[in-house]
């Protein structure tokens, strides 16, 4: 999907950033944290670089130096935001934050989107966010992601392609695999996409 | 400013960041991140870059590429819709690909 921002047909400079939670990194992933990483990624201009080095810079004179707080790294990537032509955010995995971090971090773009309408925010995660997305984005659209049974065979074709030891599979077995997997695949996804998710709007 | 062109290319630099003008994706995030280590350390201690390369090198080509046909892509991708239609949340239960769409 980023892939295919940088490669369409662009009007105009385009920037894009992205960001992928970890449950094994929640820690550190704090809001503050995830925004940094984001605003790291839209200093694609000397306008936008030049804004965050004053501020760092008046940080660094402060007494001991002031670590970031949320609401200046918010303030910062508003700037950015409102000097770059289009941004794309994309933050995938929003589950595996922590509670307080989502709420955060879905606040801060929230801020950010009031300001910058035009910014575009791309979110993946389970259904059981969708609560605290629709929280802070009433008009949202959604997409549910289910594996498409043409996607699960070309992947499983691929793996067959590279197994190290062919011949160890029977022809009977390899079309087994191509004719099973995709169908109990797609069950369970049936099964499972019939569970609504709650609607906050 | 060295602007090198890395068409297809997001793998590159030390975040990843692009530029895109006339369909060439000019890279120069990595030119500022090389000349700002102090900067870059005090934005954030997280580096999603190698993350993303991971997973571009899984990803199978055309897997997951519906998403892009889907009316609410479209439509978040066009803005038309404005600030209504600014947030795209792809949902989804663990392992059915999230990650890959393309």
């Amino acid at each position: 999907m980023i892939d295919d921002l940088c490669d369409g047909p662009c009007e105009g400079d385009i920037a894009i950033a992205m960001f992928y939670c970890d449950f094994r990194d929640q820690q550190e992933q704090t809001a503050t944290n995830i925004v940094g990483a984001i605003l790291k990624q839209l200093l694609v201009r000397r306008e936008v670089l030049e804004h965050v080095r004053q501020v760092f810079q008046k940080a660094k004179m402060e007494v001991g130096g002031r670590g970031l707080r949320l609401p200046d790294m918010v303030q910062m990537l508003k700037q950015a935001v409102s000097i770059l032509p289009q941004v794309y955010i994309c933050i995938d995995a929003l589950d595996e934050c922590l509670p307080k971090n989502l709420l955060e971090l879905l606040g801060s773009m929230k801020e950010v989107l009031v300001e910058s309408p035009r910014i575009r925010i791309f979110l993946t995660g389970r259904p059981q966010v969708e609560a605290e997305i629709a929280r802070y984005f009433p008009t949202r659209l959604t997409v549910p992601v289910i594996p498409k049974t043409q996607d699960i065979k070309r992947y499983l074709e691929n793996k067959l392609e590279m197994d190290p030891e062919p011949m160890a599979m029977s022809d009977g077995l390899h079309a087994d695999i191509l004719r099973i997997i995709p169908e109990k695949v797609s069950e369970m996804c049936v099964g499972a996409s019939t569970t609504p998710i709650p609607s906050m709007t | 400013m060295d602007r090198t062109a890395y068409p297809h290319s997001i793998n590159t630099g030390n975040v990843n960041s692009y530029n895109v003008t006339n369909s060439n994706i000019v890279n120069v995030n990595n030119v500022i991140a090389d000349e700002n280590p102090d900067i870059m350390r005090w934005l954030s201690p997280l580096d999603p870059r190698r993350r993303h390369q991971d997973v571009r090198t899984d990803r199978l080509d055309g897997v997951g590429s519906w998403m892009l046909d889907t009316k609410e892509f479209r439509e978040w991708r066009s803005n038309e819709g404005g600030v209504d239609k600014s947030v795209l949340f792809c949902y989804g239960d663990p392992g059915v690909g999230k990650t890959y769409l393309r």
